[in-house]
């Protein structure tokens, strides 16, 4: 206490100073994380390259560029599923029934395409429509061409079979969503939905990109 | 000498206290109607989780009562969108309407722009699992 005055001014005055300067240190990545939150335009990816995304994209060009686009992660989703427990949705398993299938025993549909060779297993053409489903090369492919339709439409879905045997491993009457994206997630860049018609179109893809086109 | 040590006291507990309230960062509502009306919330992420004890356990009970089933959901989410700290989610666009969801800097970014209002909201997900945790925690099923 028995510093001069202007000696404990400056002592006083450092001591701010350092605490302001540690303050700003300390804040600035704060500060710096409240950017504008319209400002979206940069997409870093920076997830890991080992993540596998699933993309949704439906384009209107017809009605004012609408465009919707969705990328959710798979593994986020594997995670979040089995979280969801409402309706007929549990566990990560959804419930189906007679009603939904038309009495048509899709379990014993798909064991009799999965344990058949390659090739084309329905053609139909007829002056409304084509409709093929296939199998080749482990992936199960079906091709939908309305033909007759104000606007004509098309229909193409590939779908890798050891989704299928995934989608189809769970108890009777269950399909597994959650361990179709486990198998989703081991395949490579691959397009599963593309649906064109003269007002729509839609893409359902997989990748590694955490962006879209 | 007895002066200097209280202004370092005080400074050095105003300089920790304000980085610990804002280390999570700060949860933003950004709402402007073109009717003129404005609604603009900056709250410190870290004080939202502790401000649920305060909550009149009424209040909470009644939200707990709609929410309490997708709690694990909010929770195991945010969890997981921690490790997407960059990332383009949703993107819905038209002439008219605009809905971007996103996460940026460790925050999930909703944008929503639309002829009548402007929509911004920036919730740090840290803060969100605290939540999840926290309301998880008083549901009646935990």
């Amino acid at each position: 206490m028995n510093a001069p005055a202007p000696r404990l001014i400056e002592k006083m005055a450092l001591t701010l100073g350092a605490s302001l300067l540690a303050a700003v240190v300390l804040l600035a990545p704060v500060a710096a994380a409240q950017a504008s939150p319209a400002s979206g335009s940069s997409q870093n990816v920076s997830a890991s390259s080992h993540d596998r995304w699933l993309h949704v994209r439906v384009s209107n060009p017809g009605k004012g560029e609408e465009t919707v686009r969705v990328n959710v992660p798979l593994e986020l989703a594997e995670k979040v599923l089995p979280t969801i427990n409402k309706n007929r949705l549990h566990s990560g398993k959804v419930r189906f029934d007679d009603v939904d299938c038309h009495g048509v025993d899709v379990r014993a549909l798909v064991e009799a395409v999965r344990t058949s060779k390659d090739g084309e297993f329905v053609t139909v053409q007829n002056k409304d429509s084509d409709v093929r489903v296939a199998k080749q090369n482990g992936y199960l492919f079906v091709h939908v061409f309305e033909k007759n339709r104000p606007k004509k439409s098309q229909v193409e879905v590939k779908v890798p079979m050891k989704v299928v045997d995934a989608l189809f491993s769970a108890g009777k009457d269950e399909l597994d969503l959650v361990a179709a994206l486990h198998a989703l997630s081991s395949q490579g860049d691959t397009e599963l939905v593309s649906v064109k018609d003269e007002e729509n179109t839609v893409r359902v893809w997989l990748d590694s990109k955490n962006v879209t086109d | 000498m007895l002066l200097a040590k209280l202004a370092l006291g005080f400074c050095g507990t105003v300089a920790v206290a304000g980085a610990y309230t804002f280390h999570e960062g700060v949860m933003r509502v950004d709402e402007d109607h073109y009717d003129g009306r404005h609604v603009h919330v900056w709250v410190p992420a870290a004080i939202v989780p502790m401000a649920l004890h305060v909550v009149p356990s009424r209040h909470l009970e009644h939200a707990l009562e709609h929410a309490g089933p997708w709690l694990p959901t909010l929770r195991e989410l945010t969890k997981e969108l921690k490790r997407y700290p960059e990332a383009e989610f949703v993107e819905v666009h038209d002439s008219r309407q605009h809905v971007h969801i996103r996460t940026h800097q460790g925050k999930l970014l909703i944008d929503v722009t639309d002829p009548g209002e402007t929509v911004h909201v920036a919730c740090p997900l840290v803060m969100m699992e605290d939540i999840a945790r926290e309301l998880e925690a008083k549901s009646p099923a935990a």
